[in-house]
């Protein structure tokens, strides 16, 4: 598959040299990989889905690895083993019906044992408790090489009807592969039109004649605000300039081209303003298990300054900006520090500093991070595209996306494949 | 209209003469320069008619650049004094009196005050430490220099923020001493102040329910400081203090030019706004100054002494009355 390492390493290559922009475009590009590398991946007939799992994390590694700060990555790449999973439990749990076995878990046979409903039903239960059953110390330290990878696929159909299935698999091998990949165009698309899904909730959180403040530019935030001025509400934007890159000037700009009554105001002027507002509504970059986010810079402070005026802080995220990691240290670890150049011109300062002296060090230092961690007891509400949920509430909302197998994307050195 | 307050006002004007401290300066020495100029007319007495053309300069300078609070307890001073000539002196020598008023004012009020200033925060000031300011304050320069020239090892992080970047100029001066300087803009604010040890802070005025205005920003950093456990100190000479109260920045403040937000000088790639500036949907909002609350202050250094918040309506007080009496 030389298209496919082509594409990867093209991939690879914008990724660490930073050349796409936002999260968005992160994430359908992503998805966009994976599913050629689906396509292109050649299954044999027995644990394809593990054929599957382990072709996306050996590209999945090498993304994160590319832009480990881009977190938008690892969340697509853990949706897509997500989906696999899915897709394979769910034909796994429709062969087992079909086959009708008698023995198909050793708990349920008492009971039930010739109505056939109820026995898939049970088996679907049982092997969605496989699914769901967090990694635990036991799994971790078994290397059994199969179950390891897809430990259900295996241990819920029991090992005494692998023959027997081994005639149905025929049929399942194109139809797993096909499933996925309608899958991942889903999760494409939702990507493409999660911020319709946001926006529609406008109405039910901007009022009239409210002021809401904003920082930087997020298409996310534009949309959100005009769906809500094409609802009639008539309010007014603080736009915060943003500085470094001082995106809330397009952002000014294109809320007024749409009509909105806008105010263009300095970074350093968020404190003094915010006690006219009556919403603070902003974009993510992502949202972190523990409902923290990482934010564009600037937005801890404005959070902050929300938070001493009880205005609420409403954060608006899609849903592959939901991250199922903990941070730790996130201010440092999941920053990235950006050019000086946006902040003093280079040779600015050349003529007054001293090189002659020698003690080796700079005696002039510029920061430039790009993000900032707002914790979770400064965010009153997320919008994602489900809906509005609080901060505690992002940990079971996460969950719903991924698998806990694939939080660590990292192929098994000793799985031998 | 005498010609050296003309000139002052030019200079507030194009923002050449900046900071209270040297606006205050400046329109006391031209204050001085129009006193020794001045003749009262026929049938007049100096103390009145003396005193309506200090208000007339006063109202020009207002026009060019709105008042702050301390020059406006400079003029109160000088107004008080001109009242309290007695009408026994002759006319030089109440303009030599007038103009020692004046000189003592400036020694006093505010060059002294600074030195007892600095010698006061340098103590605050210890190996190793890494001082937070933001923008450009003539007193936390000061102390900086200071502190340096007395070998004291520390690191300066310079916040800085648009549209005046005043922190340039405060690192370019900085650098030149030789000090070692961390240069930042006020959204990286909460990214580095996990490194800072003390935030030290200039003061355009102290209000007596213990909020500071001071440049716009200062109130974010003062909070962000405050959220990370970081002590801000704020400098401030005691003529700044008011007996007003303000509660937020909004009812009181002055504002700035609008274009200076919507172009970003130095930066060609940020022209979004060109010719939007005249939109009838989009403002441009630049405001000068901002109010810290007192709750974000851990203390004042004032020529009285180290001080905390709740104890300067008791300095207006107690002394306040006494600068306007002397």
């Amino acid at each position: 598959m030389p298209d496919t390492q082509a594409l990867v390493n093209d991939f690879l290559n914008k990724l660490k040299k930073r050349k796409i922009e936002g999260s968005q475009a992160t994430a359908r590009q992503t998805a966009e990989l994976l599913r050629s590398v689906i396509s292109q991946q050649r299954v044999s007939y027995t644990n394809q889905a593990g054929a599957l799992i382990d072709a996306v994390k050996a590209v999945g590694e090498q993304l994160i690895a590319a832009n480990p700060v881009e977190l938008a990555v690892g969340n697509i790449v853990r949706r897509v083993l997500h989906i696999i999973r899915e897709e394979d439990l769910s034909l796994t749990t429709a062969a087992i019906g079909g086959l009708n076995l008698s023995a198909v878990s050793d708990d349920e046979t008492d009971d039930n044992r010739d109505d056939h409903p109820v026995l898939s039903a049970a088996a679907v239960a049982a092997a969605a408790r496989s699914t769901l059953r967090p990694p635990s110390l036991q799994t971790l330290l078994e290397d059994s090489p199969a179950s390891a990878a897809i430990p259900h696929t295996s241990s819920s159909g029991g090992d005494s009807e692998g023959k027997s299935k081994s005639a149905d698999k025929n049929s399942k091998t194109r139809k797993l592969k096909h499933d996925v990949i309608e899958a991942v165009n889903e999760l494409i698309q939702d990507i493409a039109t999660c911020h319709e899904q946001i926006a529609e909730q406008a109405v039910e959180h901007i009022h009239q004649n409210e002021v809401i403040l904003t920082l930087g530019s997020s298409r996310t935030v534009l949309e959100f605000l005009c769906a809500a001025k094409e609802k009639k509400r008539s309010f007014r934007v603080f736009v915060a300039e943003g500085a470094p890159r001082y995106q809330g000037h397009l952002l000014a700009k294109d809320l007024v081209s749409r009509g909105l009554q806008t105010t263009l105001i300095t970074d350093s002027a968020v404190f003094a303003m915010i006690s006219r507002v009556n919403m603070v509504i902003v974009g993510a970059h992502a949202v972190m298990a523990n409902g923290g986010v990482i934010a564009p810079v600037g937005l801890n402070m404005v959070a902050l300054a929300a938070q001493k005026h009880a205005v609420p802080f409403v954060v608006l995220a899609g849903s592959h900006k939901l991250c199922p990691l903990y941070p730790h240290n996130p201010e440092v670890l999941l920053n990235e520090l950006r050019s000086p150049s946006e902040l003093l011109d280079f040779g600015e300062f050349s003529d007054c500093l001293d090189f002659g002296s020698g003690t080796g060090s700079p005696l002039l230092h510029v920061v430039n991070p790009t993000f900032d961690y707002v914790p979770p007891k400064l965010v009153s509400l997320f919008i994602t595209d489900t809906g509005g949920h609080n901060p505690s509430y992002m940990y079971r909302l996460i969950a719903d996306y991924y698998s806990a197998d694939d939080l660590v994307v990292q192929r098994r050195p000793t799985a031998g494949n | 209209m005498a010609l050296c307050c003309c000139q002052v006002g030019l200079q507030y004007l194009s923002g050449d003469i900046c900071g209270s401290n040297a606006r205050c300066i400046a329109m006391l020495e031209a204050f001085k320069e129009a006193i020794k100029d001045y003749s009262t007319p026929p049938e007049k007495t100096l103390c009145r008619d003396l005193t309506a053309k200090i208000s007339s300069y006063v109202s020009f300078l207002n026009e060019c650049r709105p008042i702050s609070i301390s020059m406006g307890n400079a003029i109160r001073f000088l107004k008080s004094r001109i009242s309290k000539l007695p009408i026994t002196l002759s006319e030089s020598e109440a303009k030599a009196t007038l103009k020692s008023d004046i000189d003592r004012f400036i020694n006093e009020k505010i060059i002294v005050a600074d030195k007892v200033i600095v010698r006061h925060a340098v103590i605050k000031i210890r190996d190793g430490d890494v001082l937070l300011t933001y923008g450009s304050s003539s007193a936390v320069e000061m102390i900086l220099l200071h502190a340096h020239e007395l070998g004291k090892q520390f690191r300066v992080v310079i916040v800085d923020s648009r549209p005046k970047l005043e922190g340039k100029l405060l690192l370019r001066r900085l650098v030149e001493k030789g000090l070692s300087c961390t240069y930042t803009h006020i959204n990286a604010l909460s990214y580095i102040m996990q490194e800072a040890t003390r935030v030290f802070l200039g003061a355009s005025s102290v209000l007596s329910n213990g909020t500071v205005l001071s440049r716009v920003g200062t109130a974010s950093v003062a909070m962000v400081a405050h959220a990370f456990r970081v002590p801000v100190l704020v400098c401030c000479e005691a003529y700044k203090f008011h007996e007003r109260v303000q509660l937020d920045s909004i009812c009181s403040n002055e504002l700035g030019d609008p274009d200076a937000i919507s172009k970003v000088p130095a930066r060609e790639d940020i022209a979004y706004l060109d010719g939007w500036a005249n939109k009838e949907n989009l403002q441009l909002l630049n405001l000068t100054y901002d109010a810290t609350p007192s709750d974000y202050v851990s203390m004042i250094i004032t020529d009285y002494g180290m001080v905390p918040p709740t104890s300067v309506p008791v300095i207006v007080r107690e002394y306040g009355r006494e600068h306007l009496l002397t």
